[in-house]
């Protein structure tokens, strides 16, 4: 079976914009704790075009990672999935059967884990593990033929044959990453999720990897969604950005106006917020806290810390809108600009 | 007066019975942190710098294989059990996790309330449950909020600023932090930021500040020490060290900084080493410069014994060939300079 024949698998049959590779329609997500149903993410919509890097930022319980493991359907109890689409050139992957979808995963949309340490099998060679992957989707070829892909992939990512004998322990922690970033383009899938993918990493290295990233997704006209609080990072890899918080995404924008023209007010305390080299000495945190999830603010969840909150924010919850071409932002300010 | 001063220290793992393979985590490192006024000294470097080994040297924790380390001109190996319960008192730590330092099974107050005990600080409930709170609002907490609660119900900054509580319940002289932010949250991150520069400003401590974050050693201190495999790479004021590094791999580091900046661009990786660098430890048979394997402009010379310390500046020395033609400074008078 070729590579073809198994994306072939979901199959294109979209009524949405050839330039819409991943479309994702008011995802619900819940994890059930004793006391009750924690929504960890509340209606998030976006979309993913084609060959584009889409950072997801936000703080810790704003959903993000929550939202991202969803779309591969690795959320395993007490997260339940209560709603919404995964749109992957228009299949549901929500309603996939598990055979279908152990078989989109690496094919048509894969996963650089966070910690790449941990996500590789201590006891098994990094050679036999790319293979595997491999074998699990079919590749029922002769090992000499495997070893040659591999090594081509290897060789993409800057990583010699040799580390083919290796074990995970034997490598640096840029170096499991970059083994991890070759099994996510080893079928050459259409998206691919990197969660926090060097949150573990020196700042030298985190630079090789995004970099190597960047330049192998280009090659094989894959999509990215980056998911990750360090804005740095964001302004250096991503396109486009999103805003998480409490769970919504509050605002999507092309990563410059996202940092020279923030909307939502969140986001614009949240740039100013960012350390850089050109002040000292002068810090702009956001005031008060988190919102919990177990116990929500009614209305739009940045309002208790909004410092342009008005009446209607404590009670009615704001939706995405495109309030400019390109521009999605949840807030009542702009209620106006939306039709 | 000095207050806390490594001279020359150097510490060396391992080459015991069943680790033959000698580890040198700290290279002849020497540090002063005055009394006179108070200041922020960053310590910079990425993970086996050596700069958390040189935090546990600074507190106590561990002794140097060579090399001293004093306190108020008292060497820290030689202090008698009262001296060295002063040392516990006026050197305090803020450390990297603020999940880990809790007990899960008790209430926050308890790691308020230990020193108290220990240190006799109070004569009374009430004086303790005064000093407590004094404590919490100098944090930027609302004891109210934070008070009679367990550790998971509270978030990890509100965590971290209880750390930073209990060590100015103690009135320290010095406190080490070591990342004291990495593991919070953006929105957060500048508050607790902040809440470390006013210690230094109202109550005039001073902050040994440990990091891999050049960008937050930039904003908050005055004098930075970059380490590379435990040696000091490049030392002076984080003005001329962050904004026109010298040495090349302070450059490299800070070429890395991912800025919060699109039209600031990484630029493309032609400059980085690419196939496979291992992670090899440093064995203490190495001679040369440290960085030498990694450097562009590597020379002979460097291969053949360490750099000294080369003073570029009033303000700041290089640990590299590439300065030879300016004054040799030894790492102790440099500190001095720094501290002067």
């Amino acid at each position: 079976m070729t590579v073809e024949a198994i994306s072939g698998n979901i199959k294109e049959q979209s009524s949405l914009g050839a330039n819409r590779v991943l479309e994702v329609k008011d995802l619900r997500i819940s994890y059930e704790t004793p006391r009750g149903l924690v929504r960890a993410v509340s209606g998030v919509s976006f979309f993913l075009k084609r060959g584009e890097r889409l950072g997801l930022v936000g703080e810790s319980g704003s959903g993000k990672s929550t939202t991202a493991l969803s779309l591969m359907r690795l959320l395993g109890p007490p997260a339940i999935i209560e709603g919404g689409q995964v749109l992957l050139e228009g299949k549901d992957l929500l309603k996939l059967s598990e055979e279908q979808m152990r078989r989109a995963r690496f094919a048509d949309i894969a996963l650089i884990p966070q910690g790449a340490m941990n996500s590789l099998n201590p006891v098994m060679k990094v050679g036999e593990q790319l293979r595997d992957t491999m074998r699990a989707h079919a590749f029922n070829e002769a090992q000499s033929a495997l070893n040659a892909r591999i090594e081509d992939v290897l060789d993409w990512v800057d990583l010699t044959s040799d580390i083919m004998d290796a074990y995970p322990h034997e490598l640096s922690g840029g170096m499991k990453q970059r083994v991890c970033i070759a099994m996510a383009i080893l079928l050459r899938p259409k998206v691919i999720i990197a969660d926090e993918p060097t949150s573990a990493l020196d700042v030298v290295v985190q630079r090789q990897v995004m970099e190597t990233l960047r330049r192998v997704q280009n090659d094989i006209d894959a999509s990215v969604i980056l998911v990750g609080h360090d804005m740095g990072l964001m302004a250096q890899c991503v396109d486009r950005i999103g805003v998480m918080y409490g769970g919504k995404l509050v605002e999507v924008s092309p990563v410059r106006d996202i940092f020279k023209n923030p909307q939502h007010p969140y986001t614009q305390m949240l740039i100013a917020s960012l350390p850089n080299l050109e002040s000292k000495e002068v810090f702009q945190g956001i005031p008060g806290l988190t919102p919990s999830l177990l116990n929500p603010p009614s209305g739009c969840m940045f309002h208790p810390r909004c410092p342009q909150i008005m009446a209607h924010c404590e009670v009615d919850v704001p939706t995405l809108n495109e309030i400019k071409p390109d521009r999605w932002v949840a807030c009542h300010l702009y209620d106006d600009k939306v039709a | 007066m000095q207050l806390l001063e490594a001279q020359h220290v150097t510490r060396v793992f391992g080459g015991g019975v069943l680790n033959k393979r000698q580890t040198v985590a700290v290279d002849d490192v020497s540090l002063l942190i005055t009394e006179d006024k108070p200041t922020i000294t960053a310590i910079a470097g990425e993970s086996g710098s050596g700069k958390t080994t040189l935090a546990r040297l600074l507190l106590g924790m561990i002794q140097p294989s060579q090399g001293t380390i004093r306190f108020r001109g008292q060497v820290l190996a030689d202090m008698s059990r009262q001296d060295r319960r002063n040392f516990r008192r006026q050197v305090q730590a803020i450390f990297q996790d603020p999940f880990e330092v809790y007990n899960p099974f008790y209430k926050v107050d308890q790691v308020l309330t230990t020193p108290i005990r220990k240190f006799k600080l109070a004569n009374s409930p009430a004086e303790a449950e005064r000093r407590i709170e004094e404590s919490l609002q100098m944090a930027g907490l609302r004891p109210e909020e934070t008070l009679g609660r367990y550790p998971h119900q509270l978030s990890g900054g509100q965590r971290q600023r209880i750390m930073v509580a209990r060590a100015l319940l103690l009135n320290p002289k010095i406190i080490l932090a070591d990342e004291p932010v990495s593991m919070v949250d953006a929105s957060l991150r500048a508050t607790i930021l902040e809440s470390l520069l006013k210690l230094k400003r109202e109550l005039g401590i001073s902050l040994v500040y440990i990091t891999h974050d050049l960008t937050t050693a930039y904003q908050v201190s005055e004098n930075i020490y970059v380490l590379y495999r435990g040696s000091v790479a490049e030392v002076g004021s984080v003005d001329k060290v962050i904004k026109e590094p010298l040495h090349p791999y302070t450059q490299l580091l800070v070429r890395s900084i991912p800025l919060p900046d699109p039209d600031l661009h990484w630029g493309s990786e032609g400059d980085l080493e690419r196939k496979n660098q291992t992670a090899k430890g440093v064995g203490s048979e190495q001679r040369g410069c440290k960085f030498a394997d990694r450097c562009p402009f590597v020379m002979p010379e460097c291969r053949q014994s360490p750099p000294p310390l080369y003073r570029t500046n009033d303000d700041r020395a290089v640990a590299c060939f590439l300065y030879k033609e300016n004054e040799e400074i030894s790492g102790q008078a440099m500190a001095e300079t720094l501290a002067a």
